[in-house]
């Protein structure tokens, strides 16, 4: 009879290539069974920041957050607006070069959000969000690592979810559900190959149930491998970045996977990431990950949450082509940003630099590729299991 | 550098040779009697090797002729059947204009004419005829009779001063030429054989091309037709030399590619289609990929390793891309492009020999599930020689196929539709062996379940139990019939006919030989290359006469220069 499932990590010396490698292969007895391990590999197809839409918008108590276009229009005479959009004809979303540039020396508000003032962004009111208990407190209060701030309730009943990037971003019309800059971004990620994050489980003894394995992340420098509709096929190999002989990403946090659902505990994690022809290389800090792992082994979806950089986030904010239809406004998050931010403070001001956040991800089995020579790193997180 | 390893190899080659001849002493080869001459219409594999050897692998050859009809289990033998239709005439016309435009363009004439127009407006027969005299002899594998080249020359002139231009003059009777059937159909010409009174023998150009279409699927070279020319192909040292120096050459695997690419019926890789809702991952590259890996696989075992063929249902060596990695599911290092990389399946993996391979199990599959019925037939009429009857016209599918009928596997589904007695007895020659592949789907992915019941692999194949596909492997490496269905096959691709009765001692001698040599195909080959069976040939049969009269005509009667 034959049963296949992820059988031993072994090391295979093939066209003078040495590839870690997880092979279908035959069970094993329960005693030799115990004594191995497998890899699983997964692609990072879908990331997606995590927002809570309700079906009334009761989030956003007064609308939604005002655009720069709109604020740029609102600020106009008469006169200006015909001057501006040629009588009328330049339509709204080819005003977006014009309307950034609003600054008093006609500075581009995006990359100098500071040179004007704005009324304040409307941001997310309401009780419910997505994401995880990152202080460990449910009032949110201050503490060494974190700011003053309100926690959300998840829709599940968890009270003490934080997630101050929701509560930045939640109003505005692009980064709610559906909106163009996450499906921008997740449309670039697909089609050129850039950003691409693997995962990479190592020490699985069961690849449903393993208590003690390692998470590592590493960015990959084949593009994906796609099926006739656009989407990743399974099994594709991934060839792990690498520069001097170590990945150029690579952090990792230990893990547990039962039942099929791999969770972590916390750590620093650097990643890579494109989206709207910004890329970035955020250390999300404390992030965790939680990932469902498909019954055949072929797909994944989770979460990932953790503390992610405020200045790096408003630099893909600013640094997005077509802010007339994403409905940000630079200057006005620029300030709500700051006044949200509820983590990590920085020592001298006290104001804190990061956003606690939450992304839904999807994934792909994928087999992860070390060139020769190159070896992983070693886990700088030995925080204890989740 | 080169040379020397030609050189190399030809000692090596020869060395081989001699080792045969030890090896083989005592069985003196069967006298055999000879089929009647025959034309082979070209194969669109043969036409595009011919036009890039002759012209290089730059001239386009955009479009292929119509099919041939698949004969005694080859199309080499179904080419010698082969009819062109008006429209399929059109298509070799077509071809040939194209071709020749490509030959006397701007870029090409230099260095594919060889000589140069006094005047490029007008007609130059004396270039015309140089040309001619070096490119017919190729393209007719013989040198054109004084006739033919003269009409060449003339229908070029005549063009020529029609267009006022030489190339385009040249370009016309060149299109000409490759729409005769002295170019279009190799055809076996007869002198008589001054050894046995009465009898005829194929000439030596013939031969050449015989030996050639064999070994290197192309017209011969120049320097084969130099050796039938000087005689050489006419004594047994000579030509050993010259089928040592083919056998020695890269070519070879470009004619036994051909082989095996008729042998497995590879052709069909063309229309094959996949559910891709089904089979995501069985993509255009992957078709491509597929057919390439069990022919790669098959060339280095048999002629690269030069291991037993009857092995090749049972290695674990394979070559793999990234495509097709996806669909094997292991990793590897190129997961892009087209490098191929080599592979070798772990002892405890399920995939072991030809008949895991994605080539096989996706090629006798349906378009969106697998199908133990096609494989066993493809294992039994391809691999073992065997027929298996075509299905009644009013076979009751619902037996089977219907949903709600609680068959979840195919072995659940094939036992129901054995019940009906119009069934039974082909679907007992095919199932048993092809459900010892139901560990493959219907694109050759490994599974243990259907429809979420567990599969069981076992089968038998002639009496033969096996308990999965690696099993299977090995009931065909044991099975006389495996060996036995190559030397049938290779005979009868290299003849270019099913082998005649009288010809049987001959086959058998081959099938003993194969046995004694290991089942090592490059003796095999070489033992058929330089049989005097292989070129034996009797008079044209009386039924077939006004058939080959028409080839037969055009033929020389008189002397070549």
């Amino acid at each position: 009879m034959i049963c296949f499932g992820l059988s031993a990590v072994r090391t295979m010396r093939a066209v003078g290539l040495v590839l870690p490698m997880a092979v279908l292969g035959l069970c094993q007895p329960a005693a030799a069974a115990a004594a191995k391990t497998t890899t699983l590999g997964f692609v990072v197809r879908d990331w997606f920041t995590a927002i809570y839409n309700s079906k009334f918008i009761d989030e956003c108590p007064e609308g939604l957050a005002t655009s720069n276009d709109e604020t740029w229009w609102r600020g106009l005479s008469k006169a200006d607006r015909a001057r501006l959009t040629d009588n009328g004809l330049i339509q709204n979303l080819n005003r977006m070069p014009t309307a950034m540039r609003r600054g008093p020396n006609g500075e581009n508000v995006c990359l100098n959000p500071t040179v004007v003032q704005d009324p304040p962004m409307r941001v997310v009111e309401g009780k419910y969000s997505f994401g995880a208990n990152l202080d460990g407190n449910t009032d949110g209060q201050a503490s060494a690592k974190t700011c003053k701030h309100d926690n959300f309730t998840h829709p599940d009943g968890t009270p003490g979810i934080d997630n101050q990037m929701y509560r930045l971003i939640g109003c505005v019309y692009g980064w709610r559900r559906g909106g163009l800059p996450e499906l921008n971004a997740h449309e670039g990620r697909g089609t050129s190959g850039l950003g691409m994050t693997l995962i990479e489980i190592t020490g699985v003894t069961d690849p449903r149930n393993s208590p003690d394995v390692t998470v590592s992340f590493y960015r990959s420098v084949d593009q994906f491998a796609l099926d006739g509709s656009g989407r990743p096929l399974p099994y594709s190999s991934y060839n792990v970045d690498v520069a001097k002989d170590q990945p150029r990403y690579g952090d990792s946090l230990k893990g547990a996977i039962k039942n099929g659902v791999l969770t972590t505990a916390r750590g620093d994690v650097r990643l890579p990431f494109y989206g709207n022809y910004n890329f970035l290389h955020p250390t999300i800090r404390d992030m965790d990950l939680t990932l469902e792992i498909a019954a055949d082994g072929s797909t994944a979806k989770g979460s990932v949450s953790g503390y992610y950089n405020l200045d790096e986030f408003l630099y893909y904010v600013g640094g997005m082509v077509g802010h007339t239809s994403t409905g940000d406004n630079c200057p006005a998050m620029y300030v709500a940003g700051h006044q949200l931010a509820d983590g990590y403070p920085d020592p001298k001001t006290g104001e804190c630099t990061h956003l606690s956040s939450a992304f839904n991800i999807g994934a792909y089995s994928a087999f992860i590729i070390h060139p020769e020579g190159s070896e992983p790193k070693t886990a700088k997180t030995a925080a204890a299991k989740p | 550098m080169i040379l020397q390893k030609m050189q190399l190899a030809k000692i090596a080659a020869t060395l081989v040779t001699l080792s045969v001849l030890l090896s083989a002493c005592g069985e003196a080869e069967p006298q055999a009697a000879g089929a009647p001459p025959a034309m082979r219409r070209l194969t669109n594999e043969q036409y595009r090797n011919i036009v890039a050897d002759v012209f290089g692998s730059q001239i386009t050859v955009a479009g292929q002729a119509d099919p041939l009809l698949r004969t005694d289990g080859l199309l080499a033998v179904g080419a010698r059947s082969a009819h062109i239709t008006p429209s399929g005439f059109e298509k070799f016309y077509g071809l040939a204009k194209s071709i020749a435009q490509q030959v006397v363009s701007e870029d090409n004439r230099a260095h594919l004419i060889g000589c140069e127009p006094a005047n490029t407006a007008a007609p130059d027969e004396a270039c015309a005829k140089q040309f001619f005299t070096r490119v017919g002899r190729l393209l007719y594998r013989r040198p054109l009779l004084p006739g033919e080249l003269d009409t060449a020359v003339s229908a070029a002139t005549a063009a020529a001063q029609t267009t006022g231009d030489f190339y385009r003059g040249l370009s016309v009777a060149l299109a000409g030429i490759m729409t005769t059937p002295q170019f279009l159909f190799v055809v076996d010409t007869t002198e008589p054989d001054p050894k046995h009174k009465g009898q005829v023998q194929l000439t030596a150009y013939s031969k050449a091309a015989r030996l050639s279409f064999f070994l290197w699927n192309t017209m011969p070279h120049a320097a084969l037709l130099d050796a039938a020319e000087k005689g050489q192909l006419d004594t047994k040292a000579g030509l050993q030399a010259q089928v040592d120096l083919m056998m020695a050459s890269p070519r070879l695997d470009v004619g036994m590619r051909a082989f095996f690419d008729d042998f497995l019926r590879f052709d069909q890789f063309e229309t094959l289609e996949k559910d891709s809702v089904i089979y995501p991952a069985f993509t255009v590259k992957v078709v491509e990929d597929a057919r390439e890996q069990v022919l790669r696989t098959a060339l280095d075992h048999l002629i690269e390793r030069k291991q037993d063929y009857r092995e090749l249902f049972t290695t674990r060596k394979t070559f793999i891309t990234g495509p097709l990695a996806r669909i094997y599911r292991i990793p590897t290092a190129r997961p892009s492009g087209n490098a191929w990389v080599p592979y070798e399946f772990s002892a405890d993996d399920p995939r072991a020999g030809l008949l895991t391979q994605v080539g096989f199990s996706a090629l006798a599959s349906h378009p969106g599930r697998s199908s133990p019925t096609l494989r066993g037939r493809a294992i039994r009429e391809s691999l073992l020689c065997q027929k298996v009857p075509d299905p009644p016209g009013n076979v009751d599918f619902s037996l089977f196929e219907e949903s709600g009928t609680n068959n979840k596997t195919a072995r659940e589904r094939l036992t129901a539709h054995r019940t009906a007695p119009a069934c039974a007895g082909c679907h007992k020659l095919t199932d048993p062996i092809g459900l010892g592949l139901e560990n493959l789907d219907g694109v050759g992915q490994l599974r243990t379940t259907e429809n979420g019941a567990s599969i069981d692999p076992s089968g038998d194949l002639d009496g033969i139990a096996f308990a999965d596909a690696a099993g299977l492997g090995k009931a065909m490496h044991d099975n006389p019939a495996t060996p036995s269905c190559l030397v049938d096959r290779l005979t009868a691709y290299g003849l270019g006919r099913t082998p005649t009765s009288g010809q049987s001692a001959f086959v058998a001698y081959l099938k003993q030989s194969f046995t004694n040599d290991g089942y090592r195909l490059p003796d095999l080959v070489r033992r058929l290359a330089t049989s005097e069976a292989f070129y034996a040939v009797s008079p044209p049969e009386p039924e077939t006469k006004p058939v080959q009269a028409a080839a037969l005509a055009s033929q020389p009667q008189e002397k070549a220069p």
